[in-house]
């Protein structure tokens, strides 16, 4: 923790909330379950009313979807492992979504506040505060984040704050039709995880657990994952890491560089010819 | 296809226009140019002191512009002073530019007007301390984000920012004001656009070959030989150009045209480095190597 700044406002702090503080919620998205319906892409589009980003047909494998954006809060990952003659291989799928980090890039840089932690612990965009300005977009490790075309705010996913607040779960852990995407106390899906890595390891080498470690570059994720390969495969960052972690020391930085400018500027004007 | 998935890339490029490098440009010239106007003023040469604080008057002015219009919502500007945030350099910046350019235009206005000089002195004091913090802040905010080739450089983007607000301010007073009074511009224009071009080579240094190709390649690397070529012409222009305004003026012209062109060239740079995956990779393989525990 104390690598991390603790300057985060008042209002970006689940602890805040008091009396009406729940359990931090999250996502565990088993990707060996995954079984690429796409289930949880419409499921979402439907219950949070988002508009389509077009159709392209990109011919990577079954990804029209290509990436999350501020109208697509999940997305499938198709990736194809073939061999050369493509008569044996694997099929991996992965459905991608906002990570809800401990140590959260975009909430940390948003200067007016629209991003807010709630008190599930999840991150959340006020779509009625934000201004458009766009700094989440370049502070967020997995680019998760973009423009609602029809409205300029930038958007993602809220971890369906709606269905949570009258207790229902989010619609793509609902409507996800294998238990690949499961919603929980994050405490509780972190020890599921493990115990599913356990099983899934006896039968595949690559498999691994991708943001659960709470010393991670984010603080760990309230979106865990259990991969079959390493993160890049999938499009995920390898290492990531909060661009805000070293925020005072290039404050400090900046601060050398000003104090050199302002004696360059003093002395070029007092050393008169 | 070489690298990731399917070579997509894992972060976004910035969702901002072409008004924020043109913002970096205007407000790292207005907050310098401040600072000579102070020192200037001090020194008892008003003729450049005035032109420095109408130079920075005019930065801000355009750097208000841009801030405003790029944002996708122009009219939630203000949204921007509800909260004051730490941890978000934007939010500290958007502090930093409301002090530097409402001193600015107190001070400015009343340089052109006559109306109330000792306030207007005493603000554009204000903005002259403030001055460097204008010109520098702005590389914390890129340097704040996940795009590798503003986030790696943590040593040498501030210094980079301020030498080539440097640069662009001394650059300023030998446009418009005459030779004979621009000795401090010159020197500062000299020592700015040379240190600018310094701080460029430590740079790659810094951030290493692999991620130096998002400055030497493409777009940014095509802007960034322009902006070499222009701050060189402007450095030894503004080194002849001693005893005359023509040159004076020309070398004041090619270093502002550098100037503007280095902005470009970091911006796209760090738009580059998100486009191709293999920044971030490259990135975190290092990193995970040293900073894991």
């Amino acid at each position: 923790m104390s690598d991390f700044i603790d300057l985060t406002s008042a209002a970006a702090e689940s602890a805040t909330y008091g009396a009406d503080e729940r359990d931090r919620m999250g996502f565990f998205t088993d990707t060996t379950l995954c079984i690429g319906c796409k289930a949880c892409e419409v499921a979402c589009k439907e219950w949070n009313r988002l508009p389509s980003d077009g159709y392209e047909f990109t011919g990577e494998s079954y990804d029209n979807t290509k990436e999350l954006s501020g109208n697509t809060w999940r997305h499938v990952a198709f990736v194809e492992q073939m061999e050369p003659e493509r008569e044996t291989g694997r099929w991996l799928m992965e459905s991608d979504v906002c990570k809800h980090c401990t140590h959260a890039g975009c909430l940390d840089v948003c200067p007016t506040g629209a991003i807010i932690r709630t008190e599930f612990g999840t991150v959340v965009i006020q779509d009625d505060i934000c201004n458009g300005c766009g700094y989440c977009v370049v502070a967020c490790p997995f680019g998760v984040i973009g423009e609602k075309q029809e409205d300029h705010t930038m958007g993602k996913c809220t971890l369906c704050y709606d269905r949570l607040k009258v207790g229902e779960q989010p619609a793509c852990a609902k409507a996800c039709p294998t238990e690949s995407i499961q919603y929980g106390v994050v405490d509780e899906l972190r020890e599921r995880a493990e115990k599913r890595l356990e099983k899934v390891q006896q039968k595949f080498e690559g498999a691994q657990l991708y943001l659960n470690d709470p010393n991670d570059g984010i603080g760990g994720g309230g979106s865990l994952f259990l991969l079959l390969d390493k993160p890049q495969v999938y499009g995920l960052p390898p290492n990531p890491i909060v661009p805000t972690k070293d925020l005072p020391q290039r404050w400090r930085t900046a601060g050398i560089a000003a104090a050199a400018l302002f004696g360059a500027v003093v002395l070029c004007a007092v050393s008169r010819r | 296809m070489s690298e990731g998935y399917y070579g997509r890339p894992i972060v976004k490029p910035p969702a901002w226009t072409d008004l924020i490098p043109t913002y970096f440009f205007a407000g790292g010239l207005a907050g310098t140019a401040a600072t000579l106007a102070f020192a200037e003023r001090t020194a008892r040469n008003d003729r450049l002191a005035r032109t420095m604080i109408l130079g920075a008057a005019a930065g801000c002015a355009v750097s208000a512009f841009c801030l405003i219009a790029d944002l996708k919502k122009p009219e939630r500007f203000v949204n921007m002073l509800r909260v004051v945030k730490p941890t978000s350099p934007m939010s500290v910046g958007v502090y930093i530019f409301s002090a530097f350019s409402g001193s600015v235009f107190i001070a400015a206005g009343s340089e052109v007007t006559g109306i109330a000089r000792p306030a207007g002195r005493f603000f554009e004091a204000i903005a002259g301390l403030i001055g460097p913090v204008m010109s520098v802040y702005t590389a914390v905010l890129v340097g704040d984000t996940v795009m590798p080739a503003w986030y790696l450089p943590r040593k040498t983007l501030p210094g980079l920012f301020a030498a080539t607000s440097a640069a662009s301010a001394g650059a300023w007073g030998l446009l418009f004001a005459s030779a004979r009074d621009s000795g401090s511009a010159r020197r500062l224009a000299l020592v700015g656009g040379t240190a600018m071009v310094a701080i460029l080579q430590a740079l790659h240094h810094e951030i290493g070959p692999a991620q130096a190709q998002a400055y030497s390649q493409g777009e940014a690397g095509a802007l960034a030989r322009s902006a070499r070529l222009l701050n060189i012409g402007g450095i030894v222009c503004a080194a002849l150009g001693k005893n005359s305004n023509a040159i004076s003026k020309i070398a004041g012209a090619l270093l502002l045209a550098g100037g503007l062109t280095e902005r470009f060239a970091v911006y796209r740079a760090g738009c580059a480095s998100a486009k191709d995956p293999m920044y971030v990779l490259e990135s975190q393989k290092a990193s995970s190597a040293s900073s894991r525990v």
